[in-house]
């Protein structure tokens, strides 16, 4: 791997990501680094972070990429596991903002009823009168039993 | 790389699960058409008076207008079609009386009941009812509600 002509080791690089970060780089340094962060193949939190923050992924050598330290998958992990939670979490909201909100409330004629007691018993009014039909359902049901009874006496 | 793939994937559809719509043609029926109509009655309980009932949503329209029982009926038919469950009784070619479990949405229950009572044989009246249900009530627990 081809080293930077001014940086020769790791802990050199990550003092000078430290001293980029602070601003207080020198444009030459500045270049110095990038190449480094691009060809070098040392890897640490501070590296792979700067690489990550200055976009050398696509930069790296395939025998790099292969040696990809844990520090940087676990950080990759990290992000995708970021935009699955604003994932799940936007589903969640849409969902909930699907949910029904509080309301009780009837038309009856082109008149508003929002007593809740009215409406409640138009409800069981319904109710009353799909039980009626499910009674003459059974009563044709035992009525058909009663006949076939008769016909096999 | 894969692991990220089929956490992405995963979420992306359980956001698209989220976001389906229940999608019933009898969803139609109810944009508010009635509200204002004469002859007819519109019922909406959701949130915590549908709870006392065990339901999420009851929603229900009976109308006089003959025209619209037709058009009703109709779609309530369509959506039979795709009921899970269901309990029927034809009149006359007509459908009298019908009660249809539906796939679930959201992992809720729904049912739609159907009733014509101008084709009932005890005093028959002229008004045709749709209710929609939805919540986490079995269809017995339903049942039993009508019942009360």
């Amino acid at each position: 791997m081809k080293k930077s002509q001014y940086i020769s080791s790791q802990a050199e690089l990550e003092a000078l990501i430290e001293r980029y970060f602070e601003g207080i780089t020198s444009l030459e340094q500045e270049d110095a680094m990038r190449q480094c962060l691009a060809h070098c193949p040392w890897s640490s939190e501070a590296i792979d972070d700067a690489r990550m923050v200055m976009g050398y992924f696509a930069a790296h050598s395939k025998q790099h990429r292969r040696s990809v330290s844990s520090g940087m998958r676990q950080g990759i992990i990290g992000i995708a596991a970021s935009i699955a939670v604003i994932l799940a979490v936007g589903g969640y909201v849409l969902w909930h903002q699907s949910q029904p909100g509080d309301m009780c409330i009837a038309y009856v004629n082109g008149t508003v009823v929002k007593d809740n007691d009215k409406v409640m018993a138009l409800v069981a009014n319904d109710m009353s009168k799909m039980d009626d039909a499910t009674d003459a359902m059974t009563n044709q049901l035992s009525s058909l039993g009663e006949a076939l009874e008769l016909d096999n006496e | 790389m894969k692991r990220i793939t089929i956490i992405i994937l995963a979420c992306l559809l359980t956001s698209i699960a989220a976001m389906a719509q229940n999608g019933l043609n009898i969803n139609r029926l109810f944009d508010g058409r009635y509200k204002k109509a004469a002859g007819a009655t519109e019922i909406i309980v959701t949130g915590s008076q549908a709870h006392e009932i065990g339901l999420t949503v009851y929603h229900s329209v009976s109308v006089t207008d003959k025209t619209q029982a037709e058009i009703i009926e109709n779609l309530v038919v369509k959506d039979g079609a795709q009921a899970i469950d269901k309990e029927v009784e034809y009149r006359n070619g007509q459908l009298y009386y019908g009660f249809y479990t539906m796939p679930k949405s959201k992992r809720s229950n729904r049912y739609i009941f159907f009733l014509n009572q101008n084709l009932a044989r005890k005093s028959p009246k002229n008004v045709v009812t749709l209710i929609y249900m939805e919540g986490s009530a079995s269809a017995d627990k339903i049942k039993k509600l009508i019942r009360k």
